[in-house]
Order: structure tokens, then C-alpha cells, then sequence
């Protein structure tokens, strides 16, 4: 299952609830979501990663009175992992030249760039399949309008009719949504 | 240990969370920092024997709504510091108005006084000892903080010290109020607040320390 902040959201807030077969899911959802933050953002080794991953899953279970049901679950998911990176290096490479700490420092932007990923994922699940399909092929992933055409086994001038109208909905979307 | 060992012994204990835990935690904190240190104030210094005619005063009252509105605007700092993603506190700025209408509150009571009699006013008769007073009540009080703070996750944690020792020294000073007889506003503005500022300056040094997690 892909994880996204709704879905999160839902199953954070029944573990509070007591759910624990909703918090253990939590808790295995982030698994991968961990991993990716936390590998983009250190050159250590997986071992270091993995001990990471398992402090924050330890941090998310016994800090969690500190999450506020009415906010953003990966925001505060995100500045728990940031806190528990910090605290790492602080204790493990208190000795590492600064060039670890740079990578750190410039990989800030994941979170922006992984909270705006669940954002267009949001918003392409609002599209029909077709059309949602199509932008993913040819405007994340980076196909071609003929690869993606034969990807799908459609059409050039249908792939393209797609992404434009796809494309056009979620602007009006967008737009509406900021008004 | 295997990651999934670990998230199955993790959701094997999942008690309820209440909403709003962290307010509930915080207030149960420092009510029962509090009530120690009443009973401090009770057992050692004693209460004012005049407290009930004082309570129909207006000075008391002043003393009153300085030291709780404090507390309410560096308990509301608190709660927003023991999340992880607190990000600014655009209010802290509250703060200052207790300050400024107590110091108002100060600067009529001087135009009423002849100026041979400020000095007498200014220094009271504790002024040695009120700030250490004020210091010494809110240590239960910012020990009761800690407390709350073991489930909750301040990320900042000089900020989340000082906000947690400013609550502390604050409540302290409202509990004092019950001993102190003293009367002037200059009085409360200075010897007050600065038990307060020792108490959150304690909280700020001992913040990065006490609340790693």
C-alpha cells in the first residue's frame, strides 16, 4: 500500500484511539517512508539507517501524545525524524568532518518535495484512471507521448488529449481550491 | 533487533491517547508541582493571616492577574514547544502586556507617593528574599513540568526549557501570593518578575539536558 498523509492520518488517529492493529499498521507503513528520508539525507550505512528508522518508529510510538489530531500527521512525522537525525549524529559521529552535516543541510528540501508527491498523488486520484495515467507517464515519470502511447496501447493524439485534459482539470481544481 | 519484532512488541501496549493529551499532560504536571509547592508555602512560610481581607483588595488582585496571566501565556508557549513542528511562536509578544498595565499600574502608584517614600515602596520589606522564594516554589513546579514533558516531544529544547521554567516560575509566583503581604506594583514588577526570569533562565540552561528524548 502507498503511503500517503490521509491514510496515515486515519490510521494514527484510530492507534490513539487504542487501535492497535491500526497502529501497528502505522508503524510498518512508515517503515519505507523512514528509510527513503533518512538514506536521502545520510551517507551512513543501512545498519545506521536501520537504527534510525527503529529509534523514530520508537519516538512515533511513545511520543505520540504530542501529535495533534487536527494537524498535518507528516508534518509532525517529519520533524520527529528530523530531531531523531540530529540527536543521532550529535551521539554517534560527534567526530565526522562537517561534510556530513552539508548533506544534511542540503537535502532540507525532501520534505517540501515529499509532502508535495502525496499532494499530485491526492490530486491524480481525483482524475478518471485514463487521464490520471497519462500525466504520471508523461510528466513525472518523463516518457514520451509515443511511449507512453504504446505503453498503454492507445493512441499518440489520445495520450495527448489525456494530458491536456487531465492537466486542465486539476488547474480548475487547484484554482477552486484556493479561492 | 528486527525491525518487525520491533513494531510488533511496539503495538502490543497501545493505550488510548485523549485528545488535547498534551494541554491535559501539562496542566496535571503542573498542578501537582503546584500543590507541593503550596504546601511549602502552607507548612514553612504560612498564609497571610489577612489573606481573606486582602482577597477583597485590589492590590492583591493585581499581584493576582499578573503572575496568572503570565502563566497562562508561557503555559500556552509550553504546549505549542512540546510539539515537534511548533514552528514560530508569533505570540509571544502577549507577554508583554501583563508587563506594561503592571508597570502602568506602577508609574500612577509612584504619582500618588511623595518620592521620600519610593525607595520604602520599591524594596518593601522582602525584596532580598521575594525572587529567592519565587526561584525556590517554582522548582517543584518545573520538576512537575518535566514530568509531562517524557511523553511529549519538544524539538526546540532551549526554548521548550525556558518556556517550561517561565510557566513554572510564574504559577510559583501566583502561589506565593497567598504568603506575601507586600502591596506596591513596583514591588511585584521587579522583585517578582525577576524570580520569574531566574526560573525560566534555569529552564533555558537546564532545557538541552533535561529534555533529550
Amino acid at each position: 500500500m502507498r503511503a500517503n498523509e490521509d491514510e496515515l492520518r486515519r490510521l494514527m488517529i484510530s492507534g490513539l484511539d487504542g487501535n492497535a492493529a491500526d497502529h501497528a499498521a502505522l508503524l510498518r507503513l512508515l517503515v519505507p517512508v523512514l528509510r527513503g528520508f533518512y538514506r536521502r539525507r545520510s551517507s551512513g550505512a543501512d545498519d545506521d539507517i536501520e537504527d534510525l528508522v527503529q529509534e523514530t518508529l520508537i519516538a512515533v510510538h511513545t511520543r505520540r501524545a504530542s501529535y495533534d489530531r487536527e494537524r498535518a500527521f507528516t508534518a509532525w512525522l517529519f520533524a520527529v525524524a528530523r530531531y531523531k537525525m540530529i540527536d543521532h549524529f550529535r551521539r554517534v559521529r560527534r567526530l565526522q568532518p562537517i561534510e556530513g552535516l552539508e548533506e544534511v543541510l542540503v537535502a532540507d528540501g525532501f520534505e517540501d518535495a515529499s509532502g508535495a508527491r502525496l499532494d499530485v498523488e491526492e490530486l491524480l486520484g481525483t482524475l478518471p484512471p485514463k487521464q490520471a495515467r497519462m500525466i504520471r507517464a508523461t510528466r513525472i515519470e518523463g516518457l514520451s507521448i509515443s511511449e507512453a502511447a504504446a505503453v498503454d496501447g492507445i493512441g499518440e493524439s489520445d495520450v495527448k488529449v489525456s494530458v491536456h485534459r487531465g492537466l486542465k482539470a486539476l488547474m480548475a481544481r487547484i484554482q477552486g481550491g484556493a479561492r | 533487533m528486527n525491525t518487525d519484532d520491533l513494531i510488533a512488541r511496539l503495538s502490543a501496549d497501545v493505550p488510548k491517547v485523549p485528545r488535547h493529551a498534551i494541554g491535559r499532560r501539562l496542566a496535571i504536571g503542573l498542578l501537582l508541582g503546584a500543590l507541593v509547592a503550596g504546601i511549602a508555602v502552607v507548612g514553612t512560610l504560612g498564609i497571610r493571616p489577612d489573606l481573606h481581607v486582602a482577597m477583597h483588595g485590589f492590590s492583591f488582585w493585581v499581584k493576582w492577574t499578573y503572575t496568572i496571566s503570565l502563566s497562562v501565556v508561557a503555559l500556552g508557549m509550553t504546549a505549542q514547544l512540546a510539539r515537534p513542528d511548533s514552528g514560530r511562536i508569533r505570540w509571544a509578544w502577549l507577554l508583554a502586556v501583563p508587563v506594561v498595565l503592571l508597570a502602568g499600574a506602577g508609574i500612577v502608584e509612584l504619582a500618588r507617593t511623595p518620592p521620600g517614600a519610593w525607595l520604602a515602596m520599591w524594596l518593601g520589606h522582602s525584596w532580598k528574599v521575594c525572587p529567592w522564594i519565587v526561584l525556590a516554589l517554582a522548582m517543584p513546579i518545573f520538576a512537575g513540568l518535566l514530568w509531562s514533558f517524557r511523553r511529549l516531544a519538544p524539538t526546540r529544547l532551549r526554548a521548550a526549557g525556558a518556556a517550561a521554567g517561565l510557566s513554572a516560575g510564574a504559577f510559583a509566583a501566583t502561589v506565593y501570593c497567598v504568603h506575601c503581604p507586600e502591596v506596591s506594583a513596583i514591588f511585584v514588577l521587579t522583585w517578582y518578575s525577576l524570580g520569574i526570569l531566574l526560573a525560566a533562565s534555569i529552564g533555558a540552561l537546564l532545557g538541552p539536558r533535561l529534555l533529550r528524548w
